[in-house]
């Protein structure tokens, strides 16, 4: 019964997503919820690591990365950005190799730390090696439509791939969680040692899961580029764009489960963009205020995020059916 | 009887610290060996170098003639080195889940996991809390749930940790036999425990650590009318140890 309802709450959700392109033609909301998916997927990859306890502050790199990949590779070389996904996801995952040093060895807040350093590092770089990035020139994708470039006239085309790429990277992480790699993520977090005693190679655990989390924000990073057209190093490795606020809407929505990511990121982003609007044009920095103030309640009074006030919802469905199932 | 673990000259300094030094012992394949000692004797630290978690500064674990100590936990837990912890801190998941967690090791799908440690569950009579998350159980549940991650690891030597400690008395007479059963499932037990009435109730011999050093090791009754042990636990003036 209660799952059959919630198949057809699901298929009406997606029948409503799938048609909001036909019903609201205005670009500015197309672009919200284009930029809701894009956040929800961002927040969703983020949150592998976070399966294993380990907070990363630094996932600019790897959206960098991907992007600047993708678009050296079409607009320098004029390779297909269908080869540069797999690059950019690929040159992100090295970028996951290197960072995952400092995530088997360090812990807690010295994790955190490093990724940080470890973005701020590739933003120098894209600033410096002007002959590769165009230095802090950034690089334009030239407007050229068609589904050959991956560039579009209209919003709408996006609007469908951030929705199917927001989808897929939901999927990944509930089936990653499910998995005997996400058992042994969640037991590293609980408890290091004794996960090492039960016979987990933990370093191993963060290494797959940052490899996951590192490739797929790579491959948003390339899509998320070729939707903007426009990438400079302040941009593609934006410390408050792709490095805090995925974290923010992960801690918010709830960080290490599969719904908090998505709840956060449908509540953040348009919070964040009518902040920015309203307060930042009145006072510059005055929606970071209103940020910072939502992040001190949440972990001060919900330390568990949105997602866990509503599990007592979730549980007392569970227990009732267990004592029906009882008696 | 075989020996299954042979531990020769074992030490580890911390600073200046001897938290083990020059403890040398074998178990028995199929004994229950108690260890006891008094608080900061080197129990806990000892375990911790057998099952990995701390390195060794000198000193040979042999387990059925393999060396371990140059060996990472997760690979002396595959070699069948279990154990549980003092402090018990279940993983945030269901019981079932947490003794899913090691049991990935050997079997790749989640239904054979599920399965399995249903089996591990019913053993530890857990089996009718299995979707209970372990915050809502006694202590003396969440100490069985240690000891069913522990056994889910296929364990040929387990390490328990005061598995009865902080437990009420009829606790304590529900989970003893445990042990015994456990033994008796064809696994070698070394367990440290402080109660001495259950000690002395199931173990073959027991080991007396003091001061990071191995004093007394023979069977119960030896054990508790050797002069070094009396001396270590009430520090009278020994004679000569």
């Amino acid at each position: 019964m209660r799952t059959n309802k919630l198949i057809i709450a699901t298929a009406i959700l997606m029948l409503g997503l799938l048609v909001v392109p036909v019903f609201f033609t205005s670009t500015f909301i197309l672009h919200m919820f284009t930029l809701v998916f894009f956040y929800i997927a961002l927040t969703a990859a983020w949150n592998i690591p976070a399966f294993g306890g380990k907070f990363s502050l630094g996932h600019a790199a790897f959206f960098g990365l991907g992007g600047y990949t993708a678009a050296i590779l079409y607009v320098k070389c004029g390779i297909s950005p269908y080869i540069g996904m797999f690059a950019g996801t690929f040159v992100a995952m090295l970028g996951g190799v290197i960072l995952s040093f400092p995530l088997v060895r360090l812990k807690g807040p010295f994790f955190t730390l490093a990724s940080i350093a470890f973005a701020e590092v590739l933003r120098m770089v894209a600033v410096d090696w002007r002959s590769l990035t165009n230095g802090s020139v950034g690089i334009n994708i030239p407007f050229k439509p068609g589904w050959l470039n991956l560039t579009f006239t209209s919003g709408m085309p996006f609007y469908y791939i951030a929705m199917g790429l927001a989808i897929a990277v939901i999927l990944l992480s509930w089936w990653i969680r499910s998995s005997s790699l996400g058992y042994h993520l969640r037991a590293a977090a609980a408890d290091e040692d004794a996960a090492k005693a039960l016979g987990i190679n933990t370093a191993k655990s963060h290494f797959l899961g940052l490899m996951w989390s590192s490739g797929l924000t790579g491959l948003i990073g390339v899509l998320y580029v070729f939707y903007n057209y426009v990438l400079e190093p302040g941009s593609g490795f934006s410390m408050d764009r792709f490095s805090l606020q995925p974290a923010m809407n992960g801690i918010i929505g709830g960080m290490g489960t599969i719904w908090g990511p998505v709840i956060g990121a449908i509540i953040m982003t348009p919070l964040g963009e009518f902040l920015r609007f309203y307060l930042g044009t009145i006072q510059q920095g005055l929606n970071f205020v209103v940020y910072g103030l939502m992040l001190i309640a949440v972990v001060n009074f919900v330390p568990g995020g949105i997602v866990s006030l509503m599990e007592p919802w979730f549980k007392k469905k569970k227990s009732g059916d267990s004592s029906a199932a009882d008696n | 009887m075989d020996d299954l673990l042979v531990v020769k000259d074992l030490t580890k300094n911390f600073g200046g610290l001897a938290a083990v030094s020059e403890v040398s012992f074998e178990v028995r394949r199929g004994e229950i060996l108690g260890l006891i000692g008094p608080n900061g004797a080197g129990k806990t630290t000892l375990f911790n170098l057998i099952s990995g978690l701390l390195a060794s500064d000198r000193g040979t674990i042999k387990l059925e003639g393999e060396e371990l100590a140059k060996k990472p936990p997760y690979k002396r837990s595959a070699m069948g080195v279990g154990r549980t912890f003092q402090v018990v801190r279940p993983f945030d998941m269901t019981v079932l889940e947490n003794v899913m967690v090691p049991i990935f090791a050997h079997y790749k799908t989640s239904k054979e996991a599920k399965e399995k440690a249903f089996e591990i569950l019913e053993m530890v009579r857990l089996d009718k809390l299995a979707d209970k998350m372990p915050s809502n159980l006694t202590l003396a549940q969440r100490k069985r749930i240690e000891v069913a991650r522990a056994l889910a690891t296929k364990p040929k030597l387990l390490l328990l940790d005061e598995v009865l400690a902080g437990l009420n008395p009829s606790e304590v007479a529900e989970n003893l036999p445990l042990i015994r059963q456990v033994r008796d499932s064809g696994v070698t037990i070394l367990f440290i425990e402080h109660l001495m009435d259950a000690m002395m109730a199931i173990s073959e011999r027991v080991l007396v650590m003091d001061q990071g050093a191995l004093i007394a090791c023979g069977t119960p009754d030896e054990v508790t009318s050797d002069q070094c042990v009396i001396t270590a636990y009430l520090g009278e003036e020994a004679p000569e140890c």
